[in-house]
């Protein structure tokens, strides 16, 4: 499945905007990118590696001439592009569940959004507007946001313990070796194949 | 909201009994209209939710159906249709998606499921053995009589006992019967930690519709139920796994880790599962069990883990931390709510007590049913995300250490701290303490659509 | 500015696919019957061609209607969407890729107007931007470790994840000893190669990376 590279998921969603509501979308986003106290949920739900909105004016579609014909658009397009961890059900069950006020605040003005809750008709709605993804690289497939996450901080702590290693008497390393241990022993996940999709 | 109609609703679905003797008879339908006949013969007999006013029965029978029995029911091919697909697929097909591979796989599974015959699941609860048998004979004898149906198979199930009492504990020694949710409208004694945490830190109960088919769900909509409205309503979905316990590897293994870590054996096996075997939260008694804690509803589910987000009382991956994480995902737990399920079931096979030698071949474990709405989101959801896999709890690929199909690897992490009795420790090369033995989708239906399924009026829209 | 967060650069580029009726099989379904055989792994270009943490493209066929009362309408070409999250500066990645992986690149944006082809560099990346659209809002949970980072540190939490179970109750001098000897070892091995999957799983799901 095209859609699907170990544990990251690539959607891919387009909905029309009458053009006026652009700049009403495009205020928002900036204020979302300067305040960030509103990003923080969009950081606690911790599945999604990157995730970007793409706003297309109906004149900014590429034109390169050479025999290509001119686009006529009545709607500016909002493009979505996710990369996340998890199944399509969770992932919009998690959002409709937690983070609702701030999807309405970005899709409401995309036509004929339904509302991210109730959570069915939010899902009728993104299997409307989802296109399916080709080709989905990434470089590593075994681990998700988290495993991240939690991968450089072993990493950090890892570094700290070996710039004191050489200099101190086993007693001193066995102690500094314990709160190594501690610091890292709520991120040692095991990372490999995600479970099946359904 | 409404109360609920409790005489329409199996009582199954809105209470454990507590009674300790089961029998879990597996039925398959030949001829659909005697089948029916023997659904009408039974009808008066199961028993619904109805509170008892007079004290306990002798004995309970309920009643459920896997979608194959549904279909040698002749139910309409549009309402079959209409049940969501895990249902119509059934467990054994969905075997990938559960983490079912292995020991687990279906090849290894009692004989009573290999054939797909399954079609019907009588539950009958009893007070004693005599009491057992007796309720068993009557339903065998109704069978008899409208040759509605063949007996598979048949499980026992047992309450532990301790000097004729029964027990709530479990054959790796564990006390259980904590946890089943709360919802809006199920009368029973409802217990702070059981239900959804609110913002302001106290409990509320779950949304009917979180168990219950036909009333709202915590989406704030019905969950998707098969048509018509009358065949779904008042009824539920169960889950039904054989889990046979290897109690030899189980006690081996905590013998040879206890001996090395510091905190002791009962203490090791407090924070596989995040309760000490008497049934204490480790997460309000860390240094050791306290029976005032267990035997007061107000205190033994009130806890969050909030305070405790480094796992150092209770493991960041222990049992009851996966299943219920609480607050331990943020957001005051809402991402959990939709994710609840209620349990029931009893052990199955001999006791046996700590001192005697045991074998991973004696035929003992646990007989464990679930109740939800919907078994793809919620039991289907939990088993394959939060049992065989661990990334919410930010655990990666790590399993629940007890339940998980580990094949001799993976690791179970015991967060820890600088004392001696509380280090830090790992589990690694874990063998299967659970195996899975066998089991299906069921369809429990309100005591209506029994009606309607006996009488063979169900017409889709 | 919008295109980046922290270390990491959100490219996002539309290329118009060439609209040719004679075409057999038609432009788009020729690159996607490419990208279809396309290794997603170590093989593939964005793991050859340094800086490419997440990538995908996508032959989007047309803009969508969503019911009346909405209008319908309809692009007059396909285009292949390339969304990447990407380390460092935006020239060097994308002359990267055509110094790593010219045939691929070529093979699938030949389909696309005036692709001036990989072997000119400049002209490949003045293609690019000219392709180029301003990503709105763009979120990253890790905005801060390049791709070598990342796969340095998902390799040194498996190896202390071991070293920590294979070394309980030891004293500390021999761990100490042992423990040296293992951060000199972990510190020369071959950092991991981007896009390598898990090791085999016993049961198949169908997804293209078994």
């Amino acid at each position: 499945m095209s859609n699907i590279n170990g544990k990251v998921y690539a959607m891919n969603a387009i909905t029309p905007m009458k053009p006026w509501k652009t700049s009403v979308l495009k205020t928002i986003f900036f204020a979302l990118e300067h305040i960030k106290p509103l990003q923080q949920d969009l950081i606690n739900l911790s599945f999604i590696e990157f995730a970007r909105w793409v706003s297309v004016p109906r004149n900014g579609f590429p034109y390169l001439g050479n025999g290509q014909a001119r686009e006529e658009l009545k709607y500016d397009y909002l493009l979505f592009f996710s990369n996340f961890n998890g199944t399509w059900n969770q992932y919009i069950d998690a959002f409709s569940a937690v983070l609702s006020k701030g999807l309405d605040l970005v899709w409401r003005w995309s036509e004929k959004f339904p509302g991210s809750v109730p959570v069915t008709l939010f899902k009728e709605y993104i299997a409307r507007v989802q296109f399916d993804t080709d080709y989905y690289f990434t470089a590593y497939p075994h681990a998700t946001a988290n495993d991240l996450k939690s991968a450089h901080i072993v990493q950090a702590s890892f570094d700290s313990l070996i710039e004191r290693t050489g200099k101190c008497t086993p007693e001193e390393f066995g102690d500094a070796y314990l709160n190594f241990v501690i610091q890292v022993q709520a991120y040692l996940g095991d990372t490999g194949q995600a479970p099946i999709v359904f | 909201m409404s109360k609920l109609n409790q005489t329409d609703i199996q009582g199954f679905v809105l209470r454990g009994y507590n009674l300790p003797y089961a029998r879990y008879v597996f039925l398959h339908f030949e001829d659909a209209s005697r089948a029916r006949a023997l659904i009408g013969r039974l009808l008066p007999v199961i028993t619904t939710g109805q509170l008892w006013d007079n004290g306990k029965p002798r004995s309970t029978v309920n009643i459920a159906f896997t979608h194959r029995g549904l279909a040698a029911l002749d139910l309409p091919e549009a309402t079959l249709l209409s049940f969501p697909v895990e249902f119509l697929q059934g467990m054994k097909s969905r075997a990938g998606i559960l983490g079912d591979t292995g020991v687990n796989a279906p090849e290894h599974w009692d004989r009573l499921w290999h054939a797909n015959a399954v079609h019907a699941w009588l539950g009958i609860n009893a007070q004693t053995p005599a009491a057992l048998d007796a309720r068993c004979s009557e339903i065998q004898a109704l069978v008899q009589e409208t040759g509605g149906a063949i007996e598979l198979a048949s499980q026992d199930a047992a309450a532990i006992m301790d000097e004729g009492k029964p027990t709530t504990r479990e054959h790796f020694g564990y006390t259980d019967g904590f946890g089943n949710p709360d919802y809006l409208g199920v009368e029973r004694s409802t217990q702070p930690g059981q239900g959804k945490l609110m913002p302001d830190g106290s409990w509320a109960p779950l949304a009917t519709g979180e168990l219950l088919l036909g009333y709202a769900d915590e989406a704030g909509e019905l969950p998707v139920a098969p048509i018509p409205h009358i065949l779904a309503s008042n009824g539920t979905f169960m889950v039904y796994r054989k889990l046979h316990q290897n109690l030899a590897s189980f006690r081996a293994y905590l013998d040879e880790h206890a001996a090395i870590y510091g905190g002791g054996r009962e203490k090791l096996a407090a924070k596989f599962v995040g309760r000490w075997r008497d049934g204490t939260p480790i997460e309000l008694s860390p240094d050791g069990p306290d029976q005032a804690i267990v035997h007061d509803p107000n205190r033994n589910t009130n806890f969050t883990y909030g305070a405790d987000s480094e796992g150092t009382r209770c493991p960041i991956g222990g049992h009851i931390r996966r299943v219920h994480p609480r607050d331990a995902f943020g957001f005051n737990g809402r991402l959990i709510d939709r994710r609840r399920i209620t349990r029931r079931g009893l052990p199955y096979g001999p006791p046996l007590p700590e001192n005697e030698p045991a074998s991973d071949g004696d035929d003992r474990g646990i007989v464990f049913m679930a109740l939800n709405a919907s078994i793809s989101r919620q039991f289907e959801f939990v088993q394959q995300q939060w049992i065989e896999y661990g990334n919410d709890a930010h655990q990666g690929n790590d399993k629940d250490m007890l339940m998980g199909n580990h094949g001799g690897k993976g690791k179970f992490v015991v967060q820890g701290d600088r004392s001696a009795t509380n280090p830090p420790f790992l589990c690694n090369h874990l063998p299967n303490f659970v195996e899975l033995r066998g089991g299906d989708y069921f369809f429990l239906p309100s005591i209506t659509a029994l009606g309607m399924i006996a009488l063979g009026v169900v017409d889709p829209r | 500015m919008p295109n980046q967060n922290g270390t990491i650069y959100g490219l996002t580029i539309l290329s118009p696919i060439i609209n040719d009726e004679k075409a057999t099989p038609s432009h788009d379904l020729q690159i996607r019957s490419y990208l279809a055989s396309m290794p997603v792994g170590e093989d593939s270009p964005f793991a050859l061609a340094p800086g490419t943490h997440l990538a995908r493209l996508v032959v989007m066929d047309d803009v969508v209607f969503v019911g009346a009362p909405s209008i319908e309408e309809h692009l007059q070409s396909k285009y292949l969407v390339f969304e990447s999250n990407c380390d460092g500066d935006l020239d060097g990645y994308l002359s990267g890729l055509a110094a790593a992986a010219p045939q691929d690149l070529d093979a699938i944006w030949s389909h696309c107007v005036g692709y001036p082809g990989a072997a000119r560099p400049q002209a490949f990346v003045d293609y690019m931007k000219a392709c180029q659209i301003e990503t709105t809002f763009f979120f990253a949970a890790v905005n801060n470790k390049s791709v070598p980072e990342t796969l340095r540190a998902l390799q040194t939490q498996r190896a202390v994840a071991d070293f920590i179970a294979s070394h309980q109750g030891m004293e500390p001098a021999r761990l100490q000893a042992e423990f040296v000897h293992f951060a000199t070892r972990l510190r020369s091995a071959p950092l991991p190669k981007p896009g390598s999957p898990a090791s085999p799983r016993p049961i198949k799901t169908g997804g293209r990376n078994e």
